[in-house]
């Protein structure tokens, strides 16, 4: 099955997630609390992560779309980066290599 | 497409008539290298605040829920040990600006601008750190709240060609502040610097409104480049969903003063500033 993938802030985070990348929570240089990737969160997991102040987690979630829709949702999402993107000069080499970061980040 | 032109006379003649500046904005970025003032000044602020310490208490105990917490968090100081003095520091600043903005910005506009504005001063937080500038996070934050503020005092004061201004300039498909130049031989940048000046606020941070849209000025404050690439980077997330959201032109000085480079590496920024933006948009959408 496929995955996605996107930040959460913790507020919105519940117990069973899976983490898409690892925690790691830094205090004054020292690492003080980590979580791998692949981890499924436990309540546990997220008093700990509250009490060390992380903002916000990489969650994998599945993705239940139909391939059909995942390509009408790139395409509008693509259509969406063009749009904005209209007025810009891409001969520009430092312009389009950010265009192609946003467009491949909207293609996720 | 010309008008009459906007002068420095003009903009700093009508700021009386605009709502008074949140002078604890200036006091807390003043006392920004001072940890032992700030949080003084903090508290002091504080007590005498119900919007703000209301705020707090909110985030404080929204954290105490998940940190199994059995009592609500009814006091100022037991809200700071639990979420940091930053956040506090930083709930302040935005709670300020917020009703600022909102005063000042037409009816039915003010959202979106305000999502805006928060969205460009979170990605310029984030940029700074993921790119390890030496650059306190609060500075970069009211920069990018308050980096379009000029656009407020256009709307206010010269409303109708200032709205036929921004059609035209949309219908030419050529930059706002291009636009604004031939339409009034200044930009809302400058007009939104000369604003931050009046105001005392910081020199670094009066340079970067001015020069968000091309990110160099006569300050070599690396906030220049930094608030340029974070509007543009905002604009180009499309938060706020803005039909004004639009990328015409990142300057590749201020990417290469930034040390920033347009890899996949990237990518990740971009998400953790569109939950921030988000998280931060719920938090102060009231304002």
């Amino acid at each position: 099955m496929r995955t996605r993938t996107r930040y959460l802030p913790l507020e919105d985070t519940t117990p069973g997630m899976v983490l898409g990348a690892a925690v790691q929570v830094n205090e004054h240089g020292r690492l003080r609390y980590s979580l791998p990737a692949g981890h499924a969160l436990t309540e546990d997991n997220l008093h700990q992560l509250a009490i060390h102040r992380a903002e916000y987690v990489f969650i994998a979630e599945p993705d239940l779309r139909e391939d059909a829709q995942v390509a009408v949702d790139v395409a509008l999402a693509a259509r969406r980066v063009m749009d904005i993107f209209d007025g810009a000069d891409l001969t520009d080499p430092t312009m389009a290599a950010f265009f192609d970061q946003v467009l491949a980040y909207r293609s996720n | 497409m010309a008008n009459e032109r906007i002068t420095r006379d003009e903009v700093l003649d009508r700021a009386p008539g605009l709502p008074a500046f949140p002078r604890v904005v200036v006091e807390i970025l003043a006392a920004l290298d001072d940890p032992d003032a700030s949080l003084e000044l903090l508290a002091a602020h504080i007590r005498h605040d119900p919007v703000v310490t209301g705020k707090v208490l909110a985030m404080a105990n929204a954290a105490a829920s998940h940190s199994r917490r059995q009592s609500d968090v009814r006091d100022v100081f037991t809200a700071t040990s639990l979420i940091g003095v930053g956040r506090v520091r930083e709930t302040t600043l935005t709670t300020h600006i917020g009703h600022f903005i909102s005063g000042l910005a037409e009816k039915g506009n003010g959202a979106g601008f305000w999502q805006h504005s928060v969205g460009v001063g979170i990605c310029a937080e984030e940029l700074g750190l993921h790119l390890n500038l030496h650059l306190h996070g609060d500075m970069a934050l009211v920069a990018g709240l308050l980096h379009d503020v000029g656009q407020l005092w256009m709307s206010r004061f010269r409303p109708a060609e200032s709205h036929a201004c921004w059609r035209e300039s949309r219908a030419r498909a050529i930059s706002i502040d291009a636009g604004e130049r031939q339409c009034f031989g200044t930009d809302h940048a400058t007009v939104g610097a000369w604003l931050a000046e009046h105001w005392a606020l910081p020199p670094p941070v009066v340079a970067a409104i001015g020069a968000h849209h091309h990110g160099a000025g006569a300050s070599n404050h690396v906030l220049l480049p930094l608030l340029h690439v974070a509007e543009v980077v905002c604009n180009a997330l499309d938060i706020g969903a803005r039909s004004e959201n639009r990328v015409t032109a990142i300057s590749r000085a201020a990417c290469e003063r930034l040390g920033i480079t347009w890899n996949a590496g990237i990518r990740p920024l971009f998400g953790r500033i569109e939950a921030r933006s988000a998280h931060a948009n719920q938090i102060f959408t009231n304002n």
